[in-house]
């Protein structure tokens, strides 16, 4: 068995590693450390075959528990496909109202709705960033917001900055929210059997009081910065037109359709039984029907990546799953904390903060779901807490640093091609006092309402 | 002119490669594009040139940079990327120009009038005009010459095929501590004229 750890925890360091240097592209990164995990680990090292099955977990398709639930969900582990169709199924239907202009026109509708004034408009695109990523992940919210604040700063004669760096924070805040705004969540929440709902009323509430907190921080900040930068200003005349942004009526209103219906369906899915498996691949199926022709070319901009990305990840994690590291892990903690239920939040919460502030989130949240398992299991902690810090931690840790979350580097990506780029020194300034503002507050309402 | 020529000097530092440059552009009646590419690229966008041009000729350091779906938040690629977009530019409305460093040679090698050029030293020769030019002694200068052509390689490396100061890379590799500065530029300018007459 110690071979098999010591293996695992190569690989995975390996696999850790080579994502930071970005020498390779990361799902070739994480399917080879998985295939080296299956090789190594189970193969030579453990020589244990139903460990190989059970991590592929492919006959979890095959269970109707997979499509259909009702009451307490399993736990599970290996390869959480139920992630991986559910992320598929939002990347189908994102593409789709990317396609018909849906976001374009939603940011340029309310612009126009405050007359293009900063400063109403700095509230309300961090407004729209929250809500938008409790439902879309975080990285195509920024997309398409930051472009859009992008142009309206120009014609404003505006530094864009501060809209964006406020939005990148608002995304990570509203995408903690829900079970399905933010990747961490949706595997915390399918790992775990926790639904939409559960996530809404703990960590939304937590998102909730955070973002009142957050955004008049951000204004005053930034106060000095909403104001043009001296040159001229466009003529309001020739802002954009919402109407301009929609590609095909039809197209719209069909995305608009499927994208409520997707809410309804994860809002209530706890209640009607379906799995966000299911959700994900009915709004897919829907979409691709809807698209028609362009079906295909809906098909051939998922990205792909990211899911064979999740899938070499999920194998690598249960290596050390599998050899018990993870339980090691836990005991650390558990021995760190000295049973003391506050410590061990303390450290989940501040630790994955700390973590996810400087490596990619989702990997983190991966590993960390079977030791938060463990450690319920030893110490008879409510599960529900620790995963609420988990959660917590892990995305809004990642707004401190401009390559903490995904959406940070879209967003500050965004700024410098429109000619402002984003230094550290420049990001962690705005951005690192709110971070630690949200996980005092994080902290506080865990330690008030569940201990 | 009436070909287009787009001339890319690279250096070592200390080498008198931006003289150089300097020197063909005057000769040749071209522009120099060098830190002025960020002047005009701050004018246009209502900038501040020290928030573009602290990330001038810089490496991407892979510890605080990240890319996701194609985005970067490295403000040394992007400050980069600017700068090829403004070379392109020029060079697609047919203007000729001498460009120092930048990775120019790569941004503009799909132009048929790019002639490619690395300026190198003995470095006896490089340490005394960096002692004489940034008025720093012996150490201080090997130290400059040290830490910028590190800077430059790194940064060259990272975005272009080539390697930096590889005689590969380039068209010709000239040693200006051998002619010193006024004689490389007479042989560099014989042998562009011999270029523009190939075209």
């Amino acid at each position: 068995m110690l071979a098999a750890q010591i293996c695992a925890v190569v690989i995975f360091l390996v696999m850790f590693i080579l994502l930071i240097t970005e020498k390779l592209e990361r799902q070739v990164v994480t399917l080879s450390c998985g295939l080296a995990t299956l090789v190594i680990v189970f193969g030579l090292c453990l020589r244990d075959g139903a460990a190989v099955l059970q991590t592929l977990s492919l006959q979890s398709f095959l269970s109707p528990g997979f499509w259909y639930r009702i009451g307490e969900a399993e736990t599970s582990s290996g390869i959480n496909w139920e992630t991986i169709v559910f992320i598929a199924g939002m990347m189908v239907m994102v593409e789709g109202m990317a396609a018909s202009g849906f976001f374009r026109w939603l940011c340029i509708k309310l612009a126009r709705m405050v007359n293009f004034k900063p400063t109403p408009l700095f509230f309300l695109f961090m407004a729209l960033s929250a809500v938008l990523s409790m439902f879309i992940d975080s990285i195509t919210v920024i997309m398409f917001l930051a472009a859009v604040t992008a142009e309206l700063a120009r014609l404003l004669d505006m530094n864009p900055v501060p809209f964006i760096l406020s939005e990148i924070f608002c995304a990570n805040l509203g995408g903690s929210a829900t079970m399905c705004g933010d990747p961490p969540n949706i595997i915390i929440g399918t790992s775990l059997g926790y639904s939409f709902f559960d996530f809404i009323t703990n960590t939304g509430l937590i998102a909730l009081v955070s973002i009142l907190v957050v955004a008049p921080y951000f204004y005053f900040f930034f106060r000095r910065e909403l104001v043009p930068m001296g040159g001229r200003a466009a003529d309001p005349a020739s802002f954009p037109d919402p109407r301009q942004a929609i590609t095909s009526r039809l197209g719209f209103a069909l995305s608009c359709a499927i994208f409520a219906a997707a809410v309804v369906l994860l809002v209530t899915h706890a209640q009607t039984g379906l799995t966000v498996s299911t959700i994900g691949l009915a709004i897919s199926l829907v979409t691709l029907a809807a698209a028609g022709r362009d079906a295909l070319q809906l098909l051939r901009k998922i990205d792909y990546a990211t899911l064979l990305f999740f899938i070499g990840l999920f194998v690598t994690v249960s290596g050390l799953e599998h050899t018990g590291v993870l339980e090691l892990l836990a005991q650390l903690i558990e021995q760190v904390s000295g049973g003391n239920v506050y410590i061990m939040i303390g450290i989940i919460i501040w630790g994955s903060a700390l973590a996810s502030a400087f490596i990619d989130n989702i990997p983190f949240a991966a590993t960390m779901i079977p030791v938060i398992r463990t450690l319920s299991a030893a110490q008879g902690v409510d599960l529900s807490s620790l995963a609420w810090a988990l959660s917590m931690g892990t995305d809004i840790g990642g707004s401190a640093t401009p390559i903490g979350a995904s959406a940070n580097v879209v967003g500050t990506s965004i700024a410098a091609k429109n000619g402002f780029p984003v230094a550290w020194g420049r990001y962690c300034q705005a951005q690192t006092l709110p971070t630690v503002l949200v996980l005092i507050i994080s902290t506080v309402i865990i330690f008030v309402r569940y201990l | 002119m009436e070909k287009q020529v787009l001339i890319t000097v690279s250096r070592e530092f200390g080498s008198g490669g931006h003289e150089v440059a300097a020197e063909l552009a005057k000769r040749f009646g071209l522009p120099l594009y060098d830190e002025s590419i960020l002047d005009s690229i701050a004018h246009k966008h209502n900038l501040k040139l020290d928030k573009l041009s602290r990330f001038d000729e810089s490496p991407i350091n892979i510890f605080t940079s990240r890319r996701v779906r194609g985005f970067s938040n490295s403000p040394e690629e992007h400050v980069s990327a600017m700068q090829a977009h403004f070379l392109q530019q020029k060079a697609q409305a047919g203007e000729s120009f001498v460009v120092l460093g930048r990775c120019g040679e790569e941004y503009l090698r799909d132009f048929p009038g790019l002639i490619s050029i690395f300026v190198l030293a003995d470095r006896e020769f490089k340490q005394q005009r960096t002692m004489r030019i940034d008025k720093v002694s012996a150490e201080e200068a090997l130290e400059l010459m040290a830490r910028n052509d590190k800077r430059r390689k790194y940064c060259h490396n990272q975005i272009c095929q080539g390697k930096w100061g590889d005689s590969r890379t380039y068209d010709i590799c000239v040693n200006s501590a051998k002619l010193d500065i006024r004689g490389t530029s007479d042989l560099l300018e014989a042998y562009v004229r011999a270029r523009i007459a190939a075209m």
